[in-house]
């Protein structure tokens, strides 16, 4: 009796999953803990990053516990590393309807799955986008992309916008810092997402560990589709590596030169006050969506400069899911 | 005009504090916050030389700027007891190294102090989950005791009674009798807040309880502060017996004196010198949680319970056209705070991100640039460029 959902393809006669939120339930898998929310706030959606789908909209943000990988240097580790049995005592309980409802509430335009992975929970997700889409409410999530083909399919079915980690690009650096052996199920992801959905890539660089691989992730992003906006975050190290060393933001922002001339997307942000934020037309240069990095804390729209999608300077279309949406354009209508 | 410098660690980038406009200013005093920055760059919210880079921070700052007042916050102990679980002795230890820290800067600097504790704090005992309401609950990351409840229907406010039946909540007011409070004792009270974001009523909850809501952290407190109706103050420029008394204290003794504020945050009276004495803080039910009420209290000599009130919901507010994108949930510099019209040097360092350059209308504020605990550098502010020829 394996479980589907990830790359671990957990054996769960023998326990619980790697991720610790899957159980056989006679012959089947089952959540162990269905409906349970690590939170639930409203947030801007340029600060989960998604830079390129209804920029200025309000997110309501949502997570729940527990994570299928194990990266040394997790900023969420205190509850995506836990064993989500640990902190059932902090989480909320919505069904899929009454989250919905909440979002509602809170004025929100869409909902986001941040915080840890999303197949650790797709049965309880599921459930969510069967209310949201009658509700008109698209849905996006923050994935490592560690899916099994199934289930990638299952993410594009709740997902309409999909950020996807990619945080190296070797089975070394996958195998040494997120503890799974190989690197391709993502790659094979990653192009399965971008045939069906919105998708945006993250990569956070730790220096001289995966620095020397982005021009590899550039190339690769390339080949799949150059319009996919790529944010390259200096990380900032928690967790097992709290004590590394930050990263030299002039000598990373340097690194990514040559890929600005094939990729148009590049953002280099995840520290505060960056300079590199903001869309620029691929065309002619003109920037047409001013942003505000706030490193992790969140970045915010400053200005939409593109009605329609469009540059004002020279007409050229900017990839886009959607368009600007107006942070109290629901509230007016609905919440509480 | 005010100048912040971001310091995120061997990169340092300017912008204009409200507008969040890059600026390329260079002046002496800029330059000189910049070089204070790159000198002492952040260990972190619960590192234990959290409070030391304060002490290291503030002594280089009077050294290059000699100012005359300086406001300093030492609040590492409260962010690490909070979220983590510490044994007598060692909370005892923190405590009196917050103390020790404060004690270090007064003898190395000279200046006067004046040492005011926010209170002790308490185990947990429980948290009340109000997210599953047809209204709508909130109660603010940093909150304990209050809980803001909008549009409640009648099986809501059963479960609220609920609570208080089993002895979790205090009160329930309505918004009008919270305001009515403060009104009955400052008549003049400002409400800055868009009136229609309040909750229609305030929770209270008793000592050690607190709620599970919306906008309640991902991470779980551990220790929560005590009710604090009191708080120790310890200074030898004259008897104070309320929070708001400081204000003119120190502003009256500044012609004589180069005085040092400092609040050291989730600490009691049982750490502060004998000759203490036990300050009022609050009005009536109401006593302010170490946070912006009780800031401004201190700072402006007024109670400020409603410039950000518990449970409101401060999300309907941030839009894209929010100012002051580095001060957090701050809308505007508040009016009326000790410094602002002072005509000598002032400065404020500490580990309370957004206060110490909103909240003091100092000349030069240098604070951690962290968010729930995620430590991404410094934040330096120039907020007088135009004073000393600067």
């Amino acid at each position: 009796m394996k479980c589907n959902f990830c790359e671990h393809k957990c054996d769960l006669t023998k326990g619980k999953s790697f991720c610790g939120m899957y159980k056989d339930e006679g012959g089947k898998v089952a959540e162990l803990y269905p409906d349970k929310w690590c939170t639930y706030s409203p947030s801007r959606i340029e600060s989960v990053p998604f830079y390129h789908a209804y920029p200025g909209s309000r997110s309501m943000i949502i997570g729940t516990a527990g994570c299928n990988f194990r990266c040394k240097y997790c900023s969420n580790s205190f509850i995506a590393c836990q064993d989500p049995a640990d902190v059932q005592d902090v989480m909320f309980e919505f069904s899929g309807e009454k989250l919905v409802t909440m979002a509602k509430k809170l004025g929100c335009h869409n909902i986001i799955f941040n915080v840890n992975e999303p197949a650790v929970s797709l049965p309880s997700l599921m459930r969510v986008s069967e209310y949201a889409k009658k509700e008109g409410i698209p849905m996006g999530c923050l994935t490592n992309g560690y899916t099994t083909e199934e289930s990638t399919l299952m993410l594009a079915e709740i997902f309409s916008f999909v950020h996807v980690g990619l945080k190296g690009f070797s089975n070394a650096f996958y195998k040494k810092y997120v503890g799974v052996n190989s690197i391709d199920p993502i790659l094979r992801n990653i192009y399965t997402l971008s045939r069906h959905c919105h998708i945006e890539i993250a990569s956070p660089v730790i220096e001289n560990v995966n620095d020397h691989e982005l021009t590899e992730i550039a190339e690769f992003i390339c080949d799949i589709n150059p319009e996919i906006p790529w944010h390259v975050f200096r990380l900032l190290p928690e967790h097992d590596m709290k004590e590394s060393k930050y990263p030299d933001i002039e000598k990373m922002n340097k690194a990514l030169e040559s890929a600005r001339t094939y990729l148009p997307y590049i953002y280099f942000h995840n520290f505060v006050g960056s300079n590199w934020v903001n869309t620029l037309c691929p065309k002619c240069g003109a920037v047409v969506i001013k942003r505000f990095s706030l490193g992790c804390s969140g970045d915010r729209l400053d200005e939409f400069l593109a009605p329609g999608n469009v540059c004002s300077s020279c007409g050229t279309k900017i990839a886009m899911l959607g368009t600007k949406v107006g942070w109290c354009e629901k509230r007016e209508k609905e919440c509480v | 005009m005010s100048l912040a410098i971001i310091d995120a660690r061997q990169w340092q980038n300017r912008f204009d504090l409200e507008s969040g406009q890059q600026m390329e200013k260079s002046n002496p005093v800029a330059d000189m916050v910049s070089t204070v920055l790159s000198w002492n760059p952040y260990p972190g919210d619960v590192d234990e030389k959290a409070n030391e880079w304060v002490t290291r921070t503030a002594l280089d700052l009077v050294d290059q700027y000699e100012p005359n007042l300086v406001c300093l916050s030492y609040v590492q102990q409260f962010f690490a007891h909070r979220h983590f679980a510490h044994s007598k002795a060692d909370w005892e230890k923190m405590c009196v190294n917050a103390m020790a820290e404060a004690q270090k800067f007064i003898e190395i600097s000279g200046y006067t102090p004046v040492i005011v504790g926010t209170g002790g704090m308490i185990s947990l005992k429980g948290a009340m989950d109000l997210s599953g309401i047809d209204g709508l609950a909130i109660s603010s990351n940093w909150s304990a005791r209050y809980c803001g409840v909008h549009q409640p229907s009648k099986d809501d406010m059963a479960l609220i009674h609920k609570f208080m039946a089993e002895g979790k909540i205090e009160r329930i007011v309505t918004k009008e009798e919270w305001i009515d409070l403060f009104k009955s004792e400052q008549p003049d009270i400002q409400i800055h807040q868009d009136e229609a974001l309040m909750p229609d009523y305030l929770v209270v909850s008793n000592e050690g309880y607190t709620f599970k809501t919306m906008g309640t952290t991902l991470r779980k407190p551990v220790n929560i502060p005590e009710n604090n109706f009191k708080v120790p103050v310890y200074t030898g420029l004259g008897k104070l017996d309320d929070l708001r008394g400081i204000k003119p204290l120190v502003r009256s003794n500044l012609i004589h004196h180069k005085i040092a504020l400092i609040l050291v945050e989730g600490v009691g009276k049982e750490f502060f010198p004998k000759d203490h004495s036990m300050c009022r803080n609050g009005c009536g039910w109401f006593c302010n949680e170490p946070g912006d009420s009780f800031y401004l209290t201190l700072s402006t000599g007024k109670h400020e319970p409603f410039a950000y009130p518990a449970g409101y919901r401060s999300f309907d507010r941030d839009a894209e056209i929010t100012k002051f994108p580095f001060s957090g949930y701050m809308l505007s510099v508040p009016e009326n705070t000790l410094a602002l019209d002072y005509s000598g040097k002032s400065i404020a360092v500490g580990n309370r991100s957004m206060f110490m350059h909103m909240m003091f209308g100092v000349d030069i504020s240098v604070e951690c640039f962290a968010r729930n605990l995620f430590n991404q550098g410094c934040l330096g502010v120039v907020h007088r460029m135009d004073k000393y020829g600067m």
